[in-house]
């Protein structure tokens, strides 16, 4: 969608203006020149594929809107939709909890095509069913998610899944092709003179709002389909995702701790189809780590 | 040696349900096999639609157990359910789900008050928490913590290869 030139020139100085530091160009001071300012946002945070400096085709919008984005930003991006996320929802109170996802989650993420980004494992304090992942490697399961996990494995292929949402960087495509029409009306509502910080939160806004569009199913299954890879890497028995979904698929699907997981998320029967038909035999060779289940039950003991 | 796994396999999973059944029906003729393997003896024959109850989950197979004869199948030859088709709500009760559930916190009553929800409304109006993203960080884990975990839970790397066709985007594994 290409939005009319005169917001996206204001959006594009407004941004310079709001950009927290470490989102420039680096190694380059600010310019102050109209056509540098344009792009100095595109090489910044570069949101939207904003092109001011030129006729612009909707055939470099499109490939602007696919730049790619210095992880450094990436990393920042990421902790402002977290922030967001957890503004919505609290995390979970127990330490010993988060911390066990968390060495779960960044074994997986070693074994992952970006083992070195700031990997955030962290547990909301939510009934309802959903997991997210934010650019830059900051992951959420819900406790209502938690509540229909039975072992590390399927802890791990519910991980292993948002894991490769960051390293296939889906979110962080979706953010960039709709930040084009959102993020301008956004930028353009600040020039009454916005705070330093505000952009960020435009920013974040644009990512949160991408949690309630929901990725492409394409991007989903392709999620499973790593998923299972990388819990298998990791020495997992890559059928925890497959358990975690039958138990999905078992719910009453109009029960209202699925509504928005659903609404977001092809059906898990869907899923599980695809996996059927994705997963070689040679998976079923690899077994489970005995341990690594009895510990599970030790982190999230068993209500009587 | 795959004896005493297949008896883990099973104690793990009766640790965590507390020793429940889940209903599942089969989606395709089904084998029923002595052990979690696909040339072992089969010991029934179940046609498609069978209603089963799942007593155990080993990797790729789980445990049925169909009238009074328990035997291996494929987890993805059945679908965990009464129905194996998406289920309609019940009143007064969780089903399925009930039984599945680890209860890491308040559940049951908790159905109808004090739910703590997250949908499109509440992302809409979040504003960001910038302490609670510090609490997230501090509980983060290091590449030599994570190691340690795995080893004591003897979780070794294996070499795998990415499936399909469209996950060229992602190249390239840990070693």
């Amino acid at each position: 969608m290409i939005v009319p030139r005169p917001i996206l020139r204001g959006a594009a100085v407004i941004a310079v203006a709001l950009l927290p530091t470490g989102c420039g160009t680096p190694g380059t001071t600010q310019p102050a020149g109209g056509s540098d300012i344009a792009r100095s946002v595109l090489g910044g945070y570069s949101l939207g594929g904003i092109n001011v400096g030129s006729a612009a085709s909707a055939v470099s919008h499109a490939q602007d809107a696919y730049r790619e984005i210095p992880e450094a930003e990436e990393i920042e991006m990421g902790k402002d939709i977290a922030a967001g996320l957890l503004g919505a929802a609290p995390l979970a109170r127990s330490s010993e909890q988060e911390i066990y996802v968390n060495n779960v989650g960044r074994w997986l993420a070693l074994h992952s095509s970006r083992p070195d980004l700031p990997w955030h494992f962290g547990i909301l304090d939510v009934d309802t069913v959903n997991a997210f992942a934010t650019p830059g490697g900051n992951i959420f399961v819900s406790r209502g998610l938690l509540a229909r996990v039975h072992g590390e494995s399927e802890l791990a292929g519910i991980l292993a899944h948002e894991i490769s949402h960051v390293a296939m960087k889906h979110h962080l495509a979706d953010i960039q092709k709709n930040a084009q029409k959102n993020l301008a009306l956004d930028m353009a509502s600040l020039k009454s003179g916005g705070l330093a910080g505000e952009a960020a939160r435009a920013v974040a806004r644009v990512g949160l709002e991408g949690y309630v569009r929901g990725l492409s199913r394409d991007d989903e299954l392709a999620a499973d389909r790593m998923g299972v890879v990388i819990a298998a890497r990791a020495g997992y028995e890559p059928y925890g995702l497959v358990a975690v979904l039958q138990s999905l698929a078992a719910m009453p699907q109009d029960d209202a701790a699925l509504g928005f997981f659903l609404k977001t998320h092809p059906s898990p029967h869907d899923r599980l189809a695809a996996l059927e038909a994705q997963m070689p035999a040679s998976f079923e060779t690899y077994a489970a780590a005995n341990p690594a289940l009895a510990r599970y039950g030790r982190a999230f003991p068993t209500r009587k | 040696m795959k004896l005493s796994s297949v008896a883990i396999g099973v104690f793990a999973f009766a640790a965590c349900h507390g020793a429940l059944a889940e209903p599942a029906v089969t989606v395709r003729a089904v084998e029923l096999r002595a052990q979690p393997a696909s040339d072992a003896k089969s010991i029934k024959s179940l046609p498609a639609e069978s209603a089963v109850d799942v007593v155990g989950r080993q990797g790729a197979w789980v445990q049925l157990r169909s009238a009074r004869i328990t035997g291996w199948a494929k987890l993805f030859d059945i679908r965990v359910g009464e129905s194996g088709a998406p289920v309609a709500a019940k009143k007064g009760g969780n089903g399925v789900a009930d039984t599945l559930g680890l209860a890491m916190g308040t559940r049951g009553s908790s159905v109808t008050t004090g739910v703590r929800g997250l949908d499109a409304d509440m992302l809409a109006r979040a504003s960001p928490n910038a302490q609670a993203y510090a609490t997230l960080a501090s509980y983060a884990r290091n590449k030599e913590q994570a190691n340690a975990f795995a080893k004591a839970g003897r979780l070794a790397s294996r070499e795998v290869a990415e499936l399909g066709t469209s996950a060229k985007t992602a190249s390239g594994a840990a070693k």
